[in-house]
């Protein structure tokens, strides 16, 4: 997770020819790639798609942190073999599903920064809906700012040992309360703000 | 585990239509019923919550492919109303992290809201009953979990058939798909290429997985009750009783 800071800079700092793209043009090029992967069945198509979608990501010069972010959907496909008694042709070809998938959407989040995907998002779902997408955005650095300040005391306590399995899993189930508790205390304090500002149903974003 | 980390072009197409179908649905339904200042009131909370839940879906148990949904914690103190809007919020941006398919996020929308408001139910159910924190919200946590997988499970033998295309594609030529709906009953190549799809296998090895991931789960999300009654009771809503 600590990978979506580097995500936000890139989106925010970038420079190249992707980052100047408008968010339109990247969201229906989003699509078109969701298109191929649900339509496109050949394995050399599949192969294609994700050659040109890792050619994208090199020049758009994104760190190159952020790119494990498009291989830990494979953990989960691993699953998925066992669906198929181990066939290799679909094997690879839910592989590069998998990877077309995640790189499209990591390449979307890294040259573009998220207010302007949820203004795109507000003019066709509810606006309900996406004040609650970005609330939840921006909640995420703000808890991850707590879980920083919990690894330290996390660590004072004893932190992980597999030697003390239920010590572990004690420190563990705290750190993850103390998360809610301070997210809950902060999101008391937010909604307070955002009444002080106007706050009424919706966010509104700048040109609007 | 409970939801489906399913990529997307995996699932038949009338499956994750209907999934989304179903759910914007649940969701207008609930939008509509529900008092709009008090939604409005909760999206902070909504939001800090569904951060909540998608930093418990980064830590990754990587040996039983398994990580902490934190929904049942997340729906006993949200209510079943706004935790199907977080779960709907948590797909979403999963999604966008290439965390499960786009066109799978109806789907998963529904498997995890099963976990939440279940384990809300059940939690007030079996706190009534025993009066006893910890083994309510282990019990509650462990079935909701219980229920929600067998649903995944459900949800992929639907698109079995889909799955026998996909491995036989081999056989056939053409680059693209165009399939809305299932092929009709009685195909003759049918019969033959089923049994290539595994889904005891599959149970198999996701039930036993599953078995130790909703034990860890039950645990944390019970101590993290215990520390949350501790530190701010009110937030649990209880009726007075012992612990």
């Amino acid at each position: 997770m600590i990978q979506l800071s580097y995500l936000d800079y890139s989106a925010v700092e970038g420079k190249s020819f992707l980052h100047g793209l408008s968010p339109k043009v990247k969201l229906v090029g989003m699509g078109l790639v969701l298109l191929a992967i649900v339509t496109v069945r050949s394995l050399p198509g599949l192969l294609l798609l994700y050659v040109i979608l890792l050619g994208l990501f090199l020049i758009s010069r994104i760190s190159g942190r952020i790119f494990p972010l498009t291989l830990y959907p494979l953990i989960f496909a691993m699953l998925f073999i066992f669906v198929s008694g181990f066939q290799i042709g679909f094997i690879l070809r839910i592989f590069l599903k998998v990877l077309c998938g995640s790189t499209g959407v990591v390449l979307l989040l890294a040259t573009t920064p998220y207010p302007s995907i949820f203004r795109i998002l507000g003019k066709v779902l509810p606006s309900f809906f996406v004040t609650a997408l970005f609330l939840t955005y921006r909640s995420v650095f703000i808890l991850l700012d707590v879980v920083e300040e919990t690894q330290h005391a996390l660590h004072l306590r004893g932190g992980l040992q597999w030697r003390h399995p239920w010590r572990s899993l004690v420190n563990i189930s705290n750190a993850f309360g103390h998360l809610i508790i301070k997210g809950i205390d902060a999101s008391e304090k937010m909604y307070e703000s955002m009444v002080l500002r106007g706050f009424k149903d919706r966010i509104h974003y700048r040109g609007e | 585990m409970s939801h489906i980390h399913f990529p997307d072009g995996v699932l038949p197409i009338w499956l994750w239509g209907s999934g989304f179908i179903v759910a914007i649905l649940v969701g207008l339904i609930l939008f509509r019923f529900a008092k709009r200042e008090e939604w409005i009131r909760h999206l902070p909370l909504l939001g800090m919550m569904s951060a909540a839940m998608i930093l418990g879906a980064s830590v990754e148990i990587v040996p039983i492919a398994y990580h902490i949904n934190l929904t049942v914690i997340s729906g006993i103190l949200l209510g079943p109303s706004l935790i199907f809007l977080a779960t709907f919020v948590v797909n979403v941006i999963l999604a966008l992290f290439g965390h499960g398919g786009i066109t799978v996020i109806g789907l998963n929308t529904l498997t995890l809201s099963i976990e939440g408001v279940l384990g809300y139910f059940l939690f007030r159910i079996l706190w009534r009953l025993t009066r006893r924190l910890m083994p309510a919200i282990f019990l509650a946590t462990f079935l909701a979990l219980l229920c929600s997988t067998l649903s995944m499970i459900g949800v992929v033998s639907l698109g079995a058939s889909h799955y026998e295309e996909l491995i036989h594609h081999e056989d056939e030529k053409g680059i693209f798909e165009f399939k809305l709906l299932k092929d009709k009953v009685g195909h003759p190549v049918e019969g033959a290429t089923r049994e290539k799809v595994n889904l005891k296998r599959f149970m198999a090895i996701v039930l036993p997985l599953g078995l130790i991931g909703w034990i860890l789960e039950g645990m944390i999300t019970s101590l993290i009750g215990r520390y949350i009654h501790r530190m701010r009771p009110d937030l649990l809503r209880l009726e007075r009783g012992t612990q």
